[in-house]
């Protein structure tokens, strides 16, 4: 079976981000592999690692810095990449038509998977517009996954904590959840491995994709300046500690 | 405007300028520290990895940071107080430097402990395996950067074996410690102004007379000391003490890298400290189970000078460097593809030694070049600088006939001389953090 996995070169959230001509951002910083593909990449290995003949391929549409990100998959146990190389970024749909077009060039998908978002654009559309060209069908925040003969039966989280299970028919795209795995990252022997693993460069516009008939285009980006709202919790420590409590459950929702 | 009149200025409250603060205030200063951030250690001790650790290239090094290792022990006791914020503890975790040409296989090292009577262990190759999880003890030496197409690869031999100093250990919080310092200080009468920059030095008959502050305010005080860290040099210029200095000082960009520790390895609370100049590395436990790495500034790796109050914040690919210099030691390190960590600064000497000294300006003193290796050394600094201090103010001169300190502790004397702005750069140092 050959496991796709679509992954996304997208900045460090922890980097100082200046936005440019209120359009872009100043993409002199570290980037990195989307941390929701790293999910989508551990659990394609343990798949690979429990079905024989099995083959993992980490594609990617992004300009050339966005090997780092393929080797990224490589060293977590993908076997090959292929980086469609483009000099712009593109939506979503045309995103999808370009990740098929790479996908069709190269095999036949078994299973394809992405992240559930990536941490840049927060699109939450790539999987579904995948699904809806290769006429496969998706579920999305996958937090548990078992893959039998002519199925997979897929958990997914939606909000609220409720999680639905489906069956879905393959092949199937995937877009992997925080709660699918613990990521395996990669050790020295691992990194060095993948700098031999082959990595194929198509160009974009080799391609030949077609316009959409619609499309997105970013209008304007703007920073978040989220400024901090402390307050004080007044009374006895057992007070002061119950208020956390009740806080913490109730307000941050994080207990 | 003008404010009363202190008997010391003390610019900047980090770890040593605290300890300065105190120290003086227990000889009966009245003290006023001023740091242009918002509190005591927000500067470039927040970023210390505090490791309390003995080998230093030079035997003033070695016994100082012994000397400083008592204090810590007793943290409480020195300070006479509990912060209410909490206190600051020391955690023993020993250390292992490892054996190599560049540190002479540690012999000087080793001479300096046999001296102070401090134990440790010669460990063979062989023996240092029980420190370190399924260690590669192959040399890898000379270190190289990552785009290097012979990065991580063995060099042949292998490492010549270890010393591990079981009383080793850190600071559990670098910024705390220094709070601590604060209240301490406050306690015995010193005064603390944050968010306060000095623009200048006021000189007046010669000497320092006091500094003058952004807002116009100007303070006046017979003792001004530029503990001002990676800012340093900037004081100095203030002082017009720059272009006299033998020595100079100059604020280094540093990186320091969190990795998780190996699988089933728990690194937090059974991890020791280690100095790899061999892969040109330093580790530290570190919480969350990780592993703390920071950078022994081998040869290949650019030196990034920088303007204190304008550099690059981001990490660059000098922390994957290091994390991966430390995982082809622990191939069972495993490597995030999201770097964590820290970006901070030095206030970096000629010669990676600092700089305990007065100033060709009467009543400008100095205390700094600490290099990124001398938050340990805080408190007999603080110590022996409010001696120097009182030494110089009563008439001695500290160029011709230096302040010969004792080392309560330990029970040696400490030529402050060794420290002078005006001495020829030191040869023997490793010229990078370890000193």
């Amino acid at each position: 079976m050959q496991i796709y996995i679509c992954v996304k070169h997208v900045p460090d959230s922890a980097a100082h981000i200046t936005i440019l001509d209120k359009n872009r951002i100043d993409e002199s910083i570290s980037f990195l592999l989307n941390p929701y593909d790293e999910h989508a990449v551990t659990e394609a290995a343990k798949i690979k690692n429990n079905t024989p003949d099995s083959e993992v391929i980490a594609v990617c549409l992004g300009k050339n810095d966005a090997e780092k990100t393929i080797r990224s998959a490589l060293a977590m146990g993908a076997d090959r990449g292929i980086l469609i190389t483009c000099d712009k970024n593109y939506d979503s749909m045309v995103t999808a038509l370009a990740l098929k077009a790479a996908i069709e060039q190269d095999g036949t998908p078994g299973l394809i998977f992405t992240g559930k978002e990536s941490i840049d654009a927060e699109g939450m559309q790539t999987m579904f517009r995948i699904g809806a060209v290769f006429d496969f069908p998706v579920a999305t925040n996958v937090v548990k996954l078992d893959i039998e003969v002519d199925k997979a039966v897929v958990d997914c989280e939606l909000s609220g904590g409720i999680t639905n299970t489906y069956e879905m028919s393959l092949p199937c795209v995937l877009g992997a959840g925080k709660g699918l795995n613990t990521p395996r990252y990669p050790t020295f022997p691992d990194v060095v491995k993948s700098k031999k693993k082959p990595v194929q460069k198509i160009v974009f516009t080799d391609l030949n994709i077609k316009d959409s008939p619609a499309g997105m285009r970013i209008v304007e980006l703007e920073p978040l300046h989220q400024a901090r709202q402390p307050k004080e919790i007044k009374g006895d420590a057992g007070f002061v500690a119950k208020e956390i409590i009740r806080i913490l459950k109730q307000e941050a929702k994080v207990l | 405007m003008t404010q009363k009149k202190y008997d010391a200025i003390i610019i900047g409250a980090g770890i040593i300028g605290n300890s300065i603060a105190y120290e003086l205030a227990l000889k009966g200063y009245k003290t006023l520290s001023i740091d242009k951030l918002g509190g005591s250690g927000f500067g470039s001790t927040a970023g210390s990895c505090a490791i309390i650790r003995l080998y230093y290239s030079s035997p003033e090094g070695v016994a100082l940071a012994r000397e400083g290792y008592y204090y810590w022990l007793d943290w409480p006791k020195y300070l006479k107080t509990i912060d209410p914020a909490g206190m600051a503890y020391y955690k023993n975790t020993g250390a292992m430097v490892y054996k190599s040409e560049h540190n002479k296989n540690l012999a000087p090292v080793m001479e300096s402990l046999d001296a102070l009577g401090v134990g440790y262990l010669e460990l063979t190759p062989e023996e240092m395996k029980q420190y370190l999880p399924n260690p590669d003890l192959r040399s890898f030496h000379p270190q190289k950067r990552m785009d290097d197409p012979d990065f991580g690869k063995p060099t042949g031999k292998s490492i010549n074996g270890a010393v591990y100093v079981p009383e080793s250990g850190y600071v559990s919080d670098p910024k705390l410690s220094t709070h601590n310092v604060e209240i301490a200080a406050r306690n015995v009468g010193s005064d603390f102004m944050f968010n306060t920059q000095v623009v200048d030095i006021l000189k007046k008959e010669g000497r320092a007379a006091g500094v003058a502050l952004k807002d116009g305010t100007i303070i006046e005080a017979p003792v001004v000391v530029n503990v001002a860290g990676p800012h340093s040099y900037i004081i100095n210029r203030m002082a017009g003490v720059e272009d006299k200095m033998n020595i100079k000082t100059r604020a280094l960009r540093v990186e320091v890298a969190h990795v998780p520790s190996p699988a089933g390895v728990d690194w937090e609370n059974t991890g020791i400290i280690t100095s790899d100049s061999d892969t040109g590395v330093y580790t530290r436990p570190e919480v969350g189970n990780h592993v703390l790495i920071g950078s022994e500034e081998p040869a290949c790796d650019p030196l990034d000078y920088v303007d204190p109050d304008d550099y690059n914040k981001n990490f660059t690919d000098q922390l994957k460097t290091q994390a991966m210099r430390v995982a082809m030691r622990i191939p069972d390190l495993p490597i995030p593809n999201k770097d964590q960590g820290l970006v901070d600064l030095y206030d970096v000497s000629d010669d990676w030694y600092p700089i305990y000294d007065k100033s060709d300006l009467p009543g400008f003193y100095l205390a700094i070049g600490t290099s990124g290796n001398q938050y340990k050394n805080a408190p007999p600094v603080g110590s022996f600088m409010s001696e120097l201090i009182q030494y110089c103010e009563s008439g001695n001169d500290h160029d011709k006939t230096p302040l010969q300190y004792r080392m309560k502790y330990i029970n040696r004397t400490l030529n402050i001389g060794f420290f002078s702005r005006n001495r020829e750069i030191n040869q023997d140092s490793s010229f990078s953090v370890i000193g």
